[in-house]
C-alpha cells in the first residue's frame, strides 16, 4: 500500500506540470474551484458540482488544430476558391455569374489548416468542392460532380419560396395562407421558409429529374408562427419550375 | 486527426516518472498512454472540467454545418489514474433519417438540412441552467460566434455503495460505509429544424462511461394527417390523426484508445450450454470481426473495441463496450436495419445514409451498407451506431412535446485495472476476492 501511494504522488505532480502546459485553466484550479465568479452555478444552487465559465474571447484571426474556420480564414479561403474561371463561367441560383456558395468547413484529417468550400453551379448542375490550403493561401485541389445535393443556402431557400408563390400550382398555398392569417398573400412578405434538398425516389411522380436537378421541399412559416402545408410541392431550382407530388 | 504519434509531443517528465515507477512495480504502463499531447485545438474550442469525484474530461468541440456538434480528442483522467488517456478520436451524429408512416414524406436531416449553422439555436432561457454556455462558431457559411454549447456538471445518482462486513463478540456489526454520489460532465447543443427541436447530448460520466443521445422536443409536424393505421388521434375526439413516423439516428464513433489506434472489433455471444448441478450452464464465445460488416443485436450479444497496443495495470487490453438500449428498427431501407456497422476509416464515408454529397468522393457510396460492402480489413475501425424511435404521437405531445431520448452507452471494459472511483481503503481489492494466504501483489 505504501508503495502504491508513493507512485500515485509522483504521477500527480508530473501531471500537474504537464497540464499547465496544455494551455487552459490549471489542473489545480479545476480540482479545487476557489473562484465562484468564474464558475457556473449548479442547478438548485447547491454549490456541489460546478464547471468553469470562461468569458468568451474575441474570435482569433486564425485557428489551430481542429478549431472551426475563423471568419478571417474563411474570407481568405473564399477569395482563393473563387477562381476567375468559376466567377465568370458558373452561375448561381438567380442566374447571376459566379457559383452558388453553400458551405465551408475545416478538414481536420488534412493535418494542417485546410478549408473545404462547397458551391453549386447552376450552369452545369454540378456540385463543386474547392480545397484551400490556408498556410500557403493557395487552391490545393478542385472537384466537381453531378447528382450531389447538399443542403440549400439561404439565397436558394428564398429563391424556392419565390418560385412557389409565383407558380400557378401555389394557388392552394395562397388559400391556406388566407385561412391562417386572414390576409391576402403579398409575395413572400412575412414568410419564413426552411428547405430540405430533395432527391427523387424510384416511385416519384412528377419530380423524377430531382437529384440531377437541384430541388427542394419547403416548410413555410407565416409571420404569426403558423406552418403552412407545402410538402407536396417540389421546387426545381435548376429548371425554375414547381411540381406537385402524386 | 491522424492516429499515431506523428502529431504528438510527449511531456518527457511525466512519461519518465511513469516508466520508472511502473518498472519498479513490475507492472505494464504503456509509455505513450501516460504522455500528455500538445493542444489539439485553441482555448475557445476546449472543454476541460473536473467533476467532484476527481475525474477530468478534456476534449475539443466544434460545430459542423451538417453534423452539428462534434467532439474531438476526448481524454480521460481520474484521481486514481491521473495521467490523461485518450478514449475517442471523435464522436458525432452521422444521420437523422425521418420517414413518415404514410410513405409520402422522408428526410435525411443532416444532409438535406443540417444540424448546425442557422439551424443551431443560441442558448437562452433554461437551456443551460446551472451550466456554462460556451461561445463558438455556429459552422454556418458566414460563421457567427454564438452561445451554442452548454457545458454542465450534473448529478448522476448513486455511483456505488458498499458496506464492509464487521464482526465482534456480539456478532455482525455495521462496518465502514463507502457511498458516493456520481456526476456527469454534460455537453449539449440544440438544433431547431422547423417545428422539431433536437438536442444533441454527450454525457461523460466520472467512471469513464460515455453516453450519446438525441433528444426530440418542440412540436409535432403540422398538417400531417393520416388514417387510424398510420396516425393517432390528438385533440378532441378523432377529427385529426397525427402521422406516426420514425426518428432514425446514427452516430459515427472513432476510438483512439490511448492514442494508439488500431482497435480490434470483437463480438460476444452467450448461449445455453447444457446443465450444471443446479441450473443451465451458459457459454460465452468471442468472435473476432476482422473485416467490415453490418451487424445486429440478438439476445445476449454485444461488441467491444479493444486496443491491442494498450493495456491497463492488470495487463489487460483496454477496451470500450457498446451498450445499446431501447430501439425500434425501421425496415423500410436496408441501411436502417443493422444496429452497428464497423468500417475501415475512410474520409469519404461521412453520413450513414445520403452520403454522396462530396464531389471528391464516389457517387455510389451512399449508405453504411455500401461502406461495408467490400469487406476491407479493419486496421483502423470506425463504428456506426443506429438507434431508431418509432414515434406514435400521443395527446401529451401537445405542447411542447415532452423531451424524448434515444441513444447508447460506451462503457469502459478493462480501461483501468479497477473502478476509476475506488475509494481509499479499497485499493487492495483487485483480483480474487478471497485469495489463498500468501504475499500480496502490487496494485494499480
Ligand atoms: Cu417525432
Amino acid at each position: 500500500m505504501v508503495r502504491y501511494r508513493k507512485w500515485g504522488w509522483g504521477l500527480g505532480i508530473a501531471t500537474a506540470s504537464a497540464v499547465t502546459a496544455f494551455g487552459v485553466a490549471s489542473w489545480q484550479a479545476n480540482a479545487a474551484p476557489t473562484a465562484p465568479s468564474a464558475t457556473a452555478e449548479p442547478p438548485g444552487g447547491s454549490g456541489q458540482a460546478r464547471v468553469s465559465d470562461p468569458s468568451p474571447l474575441p474570435e482569433a484571426a486564425t485557428g489551430s488544430g481542429s478549431d472551426p474556420l475563423t471568419s478571417g480564414e474563411l474570407e481568405k479561403a473564399r477569395t482563393v476558391a473563387l477562381t476567375p474561371e468559376l466567377a465568370s463561367g458558373a452561375e448561381d441560383v438567380t442566374g447571376k455569374a459566379g457559383p452558388e456558395y453553400l458551405s465551408a468547413e475545416i478538414d481536420v484529417e488534412a493535418g494542417g489548416r485546410q478549408a473545404e468550400l462547397y458551391y453549386y453551379d447552376y450552369k452545369t448542375d454540378k456540385l463543386i468542392k474547392q480545397v484551400v490550403d490556408l498556410t500557403t493561401g493557395k487552391l490545393a485541389q478542385s472537384f466537381s460532380a453531378a447528382g450531389m445535393q447538399p443542403p440549400a443556402s439561404e439565397q436558394e431557400t428564398k429563391a424556392a419560396l419565390g418560385l412557389l408563390v409565383a407558380d400557378p400550382l401555389g394557388a392552394g398555398f395562397k388559400e391556406s395562407y388566407r385561412k391562417a392569417t386572414g390576409k391576402e398573400l403579398n409575395g413572400t412578405d412575412g414568410l419564413v421558409a426552411t428547405a430540405h434538398t430533395y432527391t427523387a425516389k424510384p416511385a416519384d411522380q412528377g419530380a423524377s429529374q430531382c437529384g440531377n436537378s437541384r430541388c427542394v421541399q419547403l416548410i413555410v412559416k407565416t409571420e404569426n408562427g403558423q406552418f403552412l402545408s407545402v410538402s407536396e410541392f417540389i421546387i426545381d431550382l435548376s429548371g425554375r419550375t414547381v411540381a406537385r407530388l402524386k | 486527426m491522424s492516429e499515431g504519434s506523428g502529431t504528438m509531443t510527449y511531456r518527457k517528465t511525466a512519461g519518465a516518472v511513469a516508466l520508472l515507477t511502473s518498472a519498479a512495480l513490475g507492472v505494464a504502463v504503456p509509455s505513450a498512454a501516460s504522455a500528455a499531447p500538445a493542444s489539439p485545438c485553441g482555448t475557445q474550442a476546449m472543454v476541460k472540467e473536473t467533476l467532484p469525484n476527481g475525474t477530468t474530461w478534456r476534449l475539443c468541440w466544434r460545430i459542423h454545418d451538417k453534423a452539428g456538434l462534434i467532439l474531438d480528442q476526448v481524454f480521460l483522467s481520474t484521481k486514481r489514474n491521473p495521467e490523461p488517456v485518450q478514449v475517442l478520436d471523435s464522436i458525432r451524429l452521422a444521420q437523422l433519417h425521418v420517414p413518415y408512416d404514410t410513405g409520402d414524406m422522408e428526410f435525411d436531416d443532416l444532409t438535406d438540412l443540417g444540424m448546425g449553422g442557422g439551424f443551431l439555436e443560441t442558448l437562452t432561457g433554461d437551456d443551460c441552467k446551472g451550466g456554462s454556455a460556451r461561445v463558438g462558431s455556429d459552422g454556418s457559411e458566414q460563421p457567427q460566434q454564438r452561445k451554442v454549447l452548454c457545458v454542465s456538471a450534473e448529478p448522476s445518482g448513486l455511483a456505488y455503495r458498499a458496506r464492509e462486513e464487521a464482526w465482534d463478540d456480539n456478532g455482525p456489526q455495521p462496518g465502514k460505509l463507502d457511498s458516493k454520489q456520481g456526476h456527469d460532465l454534460v455537453l449539449r447543443t440544440i438544433s431547431k429544424l422547423a417545428w422539431y427541436e433536437y438536442v444533441t447530448e454527450y454525457r461523460l460520466h466520472d467512471d469513464g462511461q460515455i453516453s450519446a443521445r438525441l433528444g426530440a422536443t418542440g412540436d409535432l409536424a403540422p398538417s400531417s394527417e393520416a388514417d387510424a393505421n398510420r396516425g393517432w388521434p390528438i385533440g378532441t375526439g378523432d377529427k385529426y390523426y397525427s402521422t406516426m413516423h420514425y426518428h432514425n439516428a446514427f452516430w459515427r464513433v472513432d476510438f483512439n484508445i490511448a492514442g494508439k489506434g488500431g482497435e480490434k472489433v470483437e463480438q460476444y455471444d452467450t448461449a445455453l450450454d447444457g446443465r450444471g448441478e443446479v441450473t443451465a450452464k451458459l457459454k460465452t464465445t468471442r468472435t473476432a470481426i476482422a473485416k467490415e460488416g453490418n451487424f445486429s443485436k440478438v439476445n445476449q450479444r454485444w461488441w467491444r473495441m479493444t486496443s491491442p497496443n494498450s493495456k491497463n495495470a492488470d495487463g489487460h487490453q483496454r477496451s470500450y463496450e457498446l451498450v445499446t438500449g431501447g430501439d425500434d428498427r425501421y425496415e423500410g431501407h436496408p441501411e436502417t436495419k443493422p444496429d452497428v456497422t464497423f468500417t475501415q476509416k475512410n474520409p469519404c464515408e461521412k453520413y450513414a445514409s445520403d452520403n454522396a454529397v462530396d464531389p471528391e468522393c464516389p457517387a455510389n457510396s451512399k449508405t453504411v451498407i455500401d461502406f461495408a460492402k467490400n469487406k476491407e480489413n479493419l486496421s483502423d475501425p470506425v463504428m456506426w451506431v443506429r438507434v431508431g424511435f418509432h414515434h406514435v404521437p400521443r395527446d401529451e405531445d401537445q405542447s411542447p412535446m415532452p423531451m424524448h431520448w434515444q441513444g447508447f452507452d460506451l462503457v469502459p471494459r478493462d480501461f483501468t485495472a479497477m473502478n476509476q472511483l475506488t475509494p481509499d481503503g479499497r485499493t487492495g481489492l483487485n483480483g480474487d476476492p478471497q485469495p489463498d494466504p500468501g504475499p500480496s501483489g502490487a496494485q494499480g
